[in-house]
């Protein structure tokens, strides 16, 4: 496969799309769930079978950055388990996609059960000031409502990434909490230094690896935003 | 850049001296006439003398070889006069005046005049836009405020982005007994900024600490990168906690404020940050007047179990442990004091007594301790332990720092004692723990970065 960084270029376009994000992560030893990239209901079917039930489906277009706010809500449709699941998602993506005037695929996605785990913010960015960077939070409130996030000027060594998950307030909560097992913090700490040399190593303004679902075995990264510098 | 000719120099011109007090020109010439070396005071319409020295017309026509200008003249005039500066092979200025790049886009192109005319003639240029610099130890008070000449020497470098803080900062270690190496307010930073005088510093035999004020800049990276190969320890204020981004959008170009970084590059890069004024010239004592801390283990000795739970207390929150005594240093406490009201850690005597110090020095000489930490409420009859704490921190090469609470005249002489010996004295159980905070940090982030390139 190409470079999705210069196959992004080639095309005169700074935002890269999910699968070619999710490229870029997985090539910089980040896991990323299953997927397969189709352009109508039919394609999209395959792919389901050949990722395994059940999956989720996405906007696939680079005009689409916010999936999940997008369209009402049709641009992301989780927990699909049979075909005409899949088809009734392609079809509400095609429809609302016409309505917009863009082109758009769907991504098909192997599903995760993100209550096996906890969903954790990993981002990068190139700052004015201070060159890449890179961000570690807690999703959710512990990140919007407690601004509970950690920073480091990138690149950094490994003990550095462990240790900016483990300044987190709410950090504990990855040990185990109320009997749920640990998770895997150093999978995690590998994915935040991957970032972090991503940024430093590619001509990346911004990345967001968000989610990434940290689980007792590993940290897999569920989305992938990726956009260049100006060129 | 060289610096030496700005904060070294020889002979100094004063362009625009004046004789109308409340002039700039009259207060820095007030200022410049302190130090010890030459002062030219030039002025082409100024005629006779002021403060007894003899007018001169322009830089070029001083019959000396002139090391530093303090340029006392309007902004407009500024590119003009550093061209004329450079001509007499002036090597250092201060630059006054404000209306550059802090005022919109005429004076970011007049800034960039001067930067081009003191690039020309290598011209080291403090400002503009700021108070000014002064260096107690030669006298040397290149600032417009008055009092200045107060501020004392000490072995603590001021270097701050707004010249207003770095006069903040100097007054307070007056006003604490303490000193300063040097004070900076680097202004606009036109071709003098926070590397320049970090490097310049952390090669000053003067200066064993350096304190840094930092409102933002464009050169953040920079910035960390200079501090962490300083030998000299930095610490840092930066201001701007409230200017964050909107964190109601989860990715990370809005979670990600000026702050953020510079709060956790510092940390990454070995500077301990503070929050505020008093914090900062506190740290800077501390880490200026104490031999390396080797690790984050404090050992507190108390008088008093109030001060000590807040010690305890401020401390932990800091980052430092408070680990249990060794076996043969509780064996000691007893010997020394048996009964001791609490020989745990801290360790609490119930009050002042004669063998106070003896106490002090036995923590003081447990390896499980890496800082030490005491508390004194000034007894009268007893006064500080000054014999016992004379010397210590350097014998068991650690830092040992002092608070106390007392009547000011009362406790005079002893503080002069401690003073004179080199013990780091701070006025409350508070600042005595930040400051043990900030030295915990420190030996964090640096024992970090010795395990990293151990591993090379």
């Amino acid at each position: 496969m190409s470079d999705p960084v210069e196959t992004a270029r080639e095309e005169g376009r700074t935002t890269l799309t999910e699968a070619e994000g999710k490229a870029l992560l997985s090539e910089a030893g980040i896991e990323t769930p299953a997927f397969r990239v189709a352009a109508d209901a039919d394609g999209a079917v395959d792919a389901a079978e050949a990722v395994g039930y059940p999956v989720v489906v996405k906007v696939s277009s680079p005009a689409v950055t916010h999936k999940s706010e997008w369209a009402d809500g049709a641009g992301v449709a989780v927990g699909l388990e049979s075909a005409d699941a899949v088809r009734a998602a392609v079809e509400r993506v095609e429809a609302a996609a016409d309505e917009r005037g863009i082109e758009a695929d769907v991504l098909v996605e192997e599903a995760r059960d993100v209550d096996a785990g906890t969903e954790v913010i990993v981002g990068g960015l190139r700052d004015p000031s201070f060159g890449p960077v890179v961000l570690t939070g807690l999703g959710g409130v512990f990140t919007e409502i407690f601004e509970d996030t950690s920073h480091r000027i990138a690149p950094i060594d490994a003990a550095e990434a462990r240790a900016a998950v483990e300044e987190l307030r709410s950090a504990p909560l990855l040990q185990g909490y109320r009997g749920s097992a640990p998770a895997d913090v150093g999978a995690l700490a590998d994915a935040v230094k991957a970032v972090g040399d991503l940024v430093a190593e590619r001509d990346i303004a911004e990345i967001d690896a968000n989610p990434v679902l940290v689980t007792s075995d590993g940290a897999v990264s569920l989305d992938a935003l990726v956009v260049l510098e100006e060129a | 850049m060289n610096l030496e000719r700005l904060f070294e120099p020889e002979a100094i011109a004063v362009v625009g001296a004046s004789r109308t007090e409340g002039k700039i020109g009259y207060e820095a010439m007030a200022n410049a006439v302190e130090f010890g070396g030459r002062v030219y005071p030039v002025n082409p319409s100024g005629e006779g003398t002021v403060f007894g020295e003899r007018f001169v017309e322009s830089v070029t026509d001083v019959d000396d070889e002139v090391d530093l200008a303090l340029l006392c003249v309007p902004g407009p005039a500024v590119p003009d006069v550093v061209m004329e500066c450079g001509e007499a092979g002036i090597g250092g200025a201060v630059v006054y005046a404000s209306g550059f790049a802090e005022a919109g886009e005429e004076g970011e192109a007049l800034q960039s005049e001067v930067v081009s005319a003191a690039a020309e003639h290598d011209v080291a240029l403090l400002g503009p836009n700021t108070s000014g610099f002064v260096v107690p130890e030669t006298d040397l008070y290149a600032s417009f405020a008055s009092g200045v000449e107060e501020v004392r020497p000490g072995n603590v470098a001021v270097i701050a982005q707004s010249g207003g803080i770095a006069h903040v900062l100097a007054f307070r270690t007056l006003r604490e007994d303490r000193g300063v190496s040097a004070m900076v307010g680097l202004g606009n930073r036109a071709n003098v900024g926070f590397r320049e005088t970090v490097e310049y510093f952390d090669g000053d035999d003067r200066t064993d600490a350096v304190v840094l004020h930092v409102e933002g800049t464009e050169r953040g990276r920079e910035l960390l990168e200079t501090c962490r190969e300083a030998n000299t320890p930095v610490v840092a204020y930066t201001v701007g906690k409230s200017d964050v981004g909107d964190f109601a959008e989860s990715h990370t170009g809005a979670l990600t404020g000026d702050h953020e970084l510079y709060e956790a590059g510092f940390r990454q890069y070995g500077v301990p940050t503070v929050d505020s004024t008093e914090a900062l010239v506190d740290a800077g004592v501390a880490l200026a007047d104490s031999p390396e801390p080797a690790g984050p283990n404090v050992g507190v000795v108390t008088a008093q179990a109030g001060p000590g739970i807040i010690i305890a207390d401020r401390v932990q929150r800091g980052g430092g442990a408070l680990p249990g005594l060794a076996a043969g240093t509780q064996e000691r406490l007893d010997d020394i004091l048996p009964g001791v009201t609490y020989e745990g850690n801290p360790v609490d005597t119930g009050r002042p007594m004669p063998e106070f110090g003896e106490v002090v020095t036995a923590v003081a000489e447990d390896d499980e301790v890496d800082i030490v930490l005491v508390y004194e409420l000034f007894e009268e009859a007893l006064g500080f332990p000054v014999d016992e704490l004379d010397g210590l921190a350097d014998r068991v090469d650690k830092p040992v720092l002092f608070a106390t609470e007392g009547v000011e005249a009362d406790m005079a002489d002893d503080l002069a004692a401690l003073s004179e010996a080199g013990v780091p004295v701070f006025a409350s159980p508070e600042r005595g723990a930040e400051a043990v905070a900030a030295l915990v940090r420190y030996a964090e982030t640096n024992e970090r970065s010795e395990e990293v390139s151990a591993d090379v």
